[in-house]
C-alpha cells in the first residue's frame, strides 16, 4: 500500500489540528505519521502528514483536506525528487 | 426601516458590534431563543432593524433558517445560547451541511475564563460541529466580531454553500470594543473556483456531441446556482432526456417532454433505467449519492461521466469523472451552451432512437398507485390533489419518509425553490419549521408543509411560533398512524414484523385539537370525497396557520423501489414485480 507524504501549510489557529485529525478519522483515511511545526511566518504552521491510501485516491484525500478553510496549501513530497508536486484539486485542468 | 450603516471606529460593546455586524451583512430576519450566555446580544437585538422570531425549540430555529435560505437563496440565520441551546442546533446544522444550505448559526459561549472548566451550560459546540459545518469560529476577543461575521457569511454563501457556526464567549459580548466592518475579505485557504476551465468545457462539449445516449443527471446544485433557466436552454439545445434528483425537483419543469422524473431508490422506471442505459451522464451539481446510484459498481455501467460541480472534492469521490468541470454551475452551463452549439454544428449523433426508448419506458411505467377497495383514503391521492389544487407557485416542504417520496413523485414541480426537503440527512421533523422559515422568506406565497404523523410530533411546537408571529403556513399531516417508511421496510424485509412502528396517531393525539391549542385552525379529512373541499377550505384561511389531519390508510407503499444496496437494474414497480424488460429495447 502506497504511503504518500503531504506537506500542508495551515493557519496557526486553535483547533486546526483537531480539524485535520477529525477529517481523517471521519472519512476513514489513515494517518501513518504526523509532524507539526512552525514556519518563518508565525501565522502559518507546517504539517507533514504521511497518509496510507487504501480505498481512497490520493486526489480525494487532498481535495477533502483542501476544503478546510484553515488549510492554505498542500504539496506532495516526492522522496528523491528535485521539486515537490503541487496538487491542484482539479487534477486534469491546471489553470 | 432602512438600515443605517455604523461608522467604523465607533465604540460599543461586543454584543452591539455583533448586531451591527449582522445588520451590515444585510440580515433581515433571524430565528432564535435567548439564554444566559447569549443574553448580552439580546439587548441590542431589542433595538435592531432585524426581525427576531422567537421560536419554541432551537432545532426549529435551525430548520426555519434553512427553509428561509432555500426559498430566498440568501443565508439563513439562527441564534441560540450555550450548552443545550447550541447542541439543539446540531441536527439542523448537520442537515444544512448535507444539503449545502447557506446558514449562519450564532451561539453564546460561557465566559472565556470558564471555557474548559465544565462550567454551567458549557458545551464545546465548535468541536461538536466541526464535522458538519463548512467552517466554525470561537470568538473570545470582541474586536474580532465584525471580521468573523463577515467571513462567516462569505463562507456560508460562496462556493458550495454550507452552514457556518460562530460561537462567541459571553465576556466578548460584554466587553467594550471598536466596531470595524471589514472592507474586504481575504481568506488564504479559501478561494472557490467559480469560472470553469475552458479546456474542460470544450472536452465536455466534444464528449456530448459524440454521445448517442446522453442524459442530464441534475442535482440540487443547479437550484443553488440559480441555473434553471440555463439548464432549460442547454437541455433543449441537445434534446437529451433529463432526470432531477430529490434535491433538484423544480430545477427542470416536470411538465417538459424531456423530463423523465426523479432517479434513485424511489425514482421512476424511466429515470432510473435512463441512467443505467445511458452512454454519457452529464452530471450537473449532483454527487452520486447512494440513494441515486444504488449499488455503485453497477450504476450506469456503460456511461462516461461529465461531472460539473463547484466542489472539487465531489469529483471522483464516488464515481470516476471522464471530464471534470469545476465552477459555478450557472457559469459552467453558460459556457457550455456556445461550446456545444459550435461542436454540434460540425456533426452530431442521432438521439431519436434513444429518446424513443426512454419515452417508451416513461409511457409504459408512469407513477401510479392503487386505490383501496374499502374506500379508505390514499395518501398519494391527497398529495396529488394538493399539487393540482395549489398549483406550481406554491412552496411545498416535506418531512422525511413515505410522504416525502410521494410529495416528490405526485406533485408537479415547475419552478426552482418550490420544493424543500431534507434530502441528505433525512431529518424527520424538518417540515413544519422549514415551512415556517420559507413563509417568512416568501410571505406572499402559499407554503404547505406535507408531514407525516411521526415527523409532525417531533417539531410541531413551532406552530405556536407561526400563530403568534403571523406566519400562516398550512400543514397536511399524512396520518397513516405509523412510521410509514420503516413499516414499509418491515413489510418487505422483516416478514411484516411491525416492531415499534405503530404510532396510533388516529387515537392520540387529536391533531385538530392540538392545532387549535396552538392557535391554528384544525381540520380533518377521512374520505376521498372530502379531499378537495378540505384543501380549498385550508386555502381560504390566510390569517392563521392551518393543520389538516388527512387520515389515510396505512398499507400504502412507495413504488417504484430499488432496495438499499442492490443494483438499479433490480428496480421493482410493485412488490415482487419487475418491469417487463423483454418488451423494452435499450
Amino acid at each position: 500500500m502506497a504511503i504518500h507524504k503531504l506537506e500542508v501549510l495551515v493557519e496557526n489557529e486553535p483547533g486546526v489540528l483537531a480539524r485535520i485529525a477529525g477529517l481523517f478519522a471521519r472519512r476513514t483515511y489513515n494517518i501513518d505519521s504526523l509532524v507539526v511545526g512552525p514556519t518563518e511566518n508565525s501565522k502559518i504552521s507546517k504539517m507533514i502528514i504521511e497518509v496510507s491510501v487504501e480505498g481512497h485516491s490520493l486526489e480525494q484525500v487532498i481535495a477533502q483536506l483542501d476544503k478546510l478553510i484553515n488549510v492554505i496549501r498542500i504539496e506532495e513530497v516526492l522522496e528523491g525528487a528535485i521539486s515537490n508536486t503541487k496538487h491542484d484539486t482539479q487534477p486534469d485542468y491546471q489553470n | 426601516m432602512a438600515h443605517v450603516p455604523t461608522a467604523n471606529g465607533t465604540a460599543m460593546t461586543g454584543a452591539t458590534s455583533l448586531v451591527k455586524s449582522l445588520e451590515a451583512a444585510k440580515v433581515d430576519v433571524m430565528f432564535g431563543i435567548p439564554g444566559g450566555a447569549i443574553l448580552p446580544a439580546y439587548d441590542p437585538i431589542y433595538d435592531s432593524t432585524i426581525r427576531h422570531i422567537l421560536v419554541r425549540h432551537e432545532q426549529g430555529a435551525g430548520h426555519a433558517a434553512t427553509g428561509y435560505a432555500q426559498v430566498t437563496g440568501r443565508a439563513g440565520v439562527c441564534i441560540a445560547t450555550s450548552g443545550p441551546g447550541a447542541t439543539n442546533l446540531v441536527t439542523p446544522l448537520a442537515d444544512a451541511a448535507m444539503d449545502s444550505v447557506p446558514l449562519v448559526a450564532i451561539t453564546g459561549q460561557v465566559p472565556s475564563v470558564a471555557i474548559g472548566t465544565d462550567a454551567f451550560q458549557e458545551a464545546d459546540i465548535r468541536g461538536i460541529t466541526m464535522p458538519f459545518t463548512k467552517h466554525n469560529f470561537l470568538v473570545t476577543n470582541p474586536d474580532d466580531i465584525p471580521r468573523v461575521i463577515a467571513e462567516a457569511f462569505h463562507i456560508a454563501t460562496s462556493g458550495r454553500p454550507g452552514p457556518v457556526l460562530v460561537d462567541i464567549a459571553k465576556d466578548a459580548l460584554q466587553k467594550q470594543t471598536s466596531y470595524n466592518w471589514p472592507t474586504s475579505i481575504d481568506l488564504a485557504g479559501y478561494k472557490p473556483q467559480t469560472q470553469p476551465n475552458k479546456g474542460a468545457i470544450n472536452d465536455a462539449a466534444a464528449l456530448i456531441a459524440q454521445s448517442a445516449k446522453p442524459i442530464f443527471y441534475v442535482g440540487g446544485g443547479v437550484i443553488k446556482a440559480n441555473a434553471a433557466r440555463e439548464l432549460l436552454e442547454l437541455a433543449q439545445l441537445l434534446g437529451a432526456p433529463v432526470v432531477t434528483t430529490l434535491m433538484a425537483r423544480g430545477a427542470f419543469p416536470d411538465s417538459h417532454p424531456l423530463h423523465l422524473g426523479m432517479p434513485g431508490m424511489h425514482g421512476t422506471v424511466a429515470a432510473v433505467t435512463g441512467l443505467q442505459k445511458a452512454d454519457l451522464l452529464i452530471t450537473l451539481g449532483a454527487r452520486f449519492d447512494d440513494r441515486v446510484t444504488g449499488k455503485l459498481s453497477t450504476f450506469a455501467p456503460n456511461a462516461k461521466v461529465i461531472h460539473a460541480d463547484i466542489d472539487p472534492a465531489e469529483i471522483g469521490k464516488n464515481r470516476y469523472a471522464d471530464v471534470a468541470v469545476i465552477g459555478d454551475l450557472r457559469e459552467t452551463i453558460k459556457a457550455l451552451i456556445p461550446a456545444l452549439t459550435a461542436t454540434l454544428a460540425k456533426g452530431r449523433a442521432d438521439l431519436s432512437p434513444w429518446l424513443a426508448s426512454v419515452n417508451k419506458l416513461k409511457a409504459t411505467y408512469p407513477l401510479g398507485y392503487d386505490t383501496p377497495a374499502d374506500g379508505a383514503l390514499s395518501p398519494q391521492f391527497v398529495i396529488e390533489r394538493l399539487g393540482k389544487i395549489c398549483g406550481p407557485d406554491t412552496i411545498f416542504a416535506a418531512g422525511v419518509g413515505q410522504h416525502q417520496m410521494w410529495a416528490s413523485q405526485f406533485i408537479s414541480y415547475e419552478k426552482p425553490r418550490t420544493w424543500l426537503n431534507s434530502g441528505g440527512a433525512g431529518t424527520m421533523g424538518y417540515a413544519v419549521p422549514a415551512a415556517m422559515g420559507a413563509k417568512v422568506g416568501a410571505p406572499d406565497t402559499t407554503v404547505w408543509a406535507i408531514d407525516g404523523d411521526g415527523c409532525f410530533q417531533m417539531t410541531n411546537q413551532e406552530l405556536v411560533t407561526c400563530a403568534l408571529n403571523n406566519i400562516p403556513i398550512k400543514v397536511a399531516i399524512i396520518n397513516n398512524e405509523s412510521l410509514g417508511m420503516v413499516r414499509q421496510w418491515q413489510t418487505l424485509f422483516y416478514d411484516s414484523r411491525y416492531s415499534n412502528t405503530s404510532l396510533e396517531s388516529k387515537r392520540v393525539p387529536n391533531f385538530p385539537m392540538l392545532a387549535e391549542a396552538m392557535g391554528c385552525v384544525g381540520l380533518s379529512c377521512e374520505s376521498p370525497a372530502d379531499v378537495d373541499a378540505t384543501i380549498e377550505k385550508a386555502m381560504s384561511i390566510n390569517d392563521q396557520p392551518v393543520v389538516v389531519d388527512f387520515r389515510v390508510h396505512r398499507d400504502a407503499m412507495v413504488w417504484p423501489m430499488v432496495a438499499a444496496g442492490t443494483s438499479n437494474d433490480e428496480i421493482m414497480i410493485a412488490r415482487a414485480t419487475a418491469p417487463d424488460w423483454d418488451s423494452q429495447e435499450l
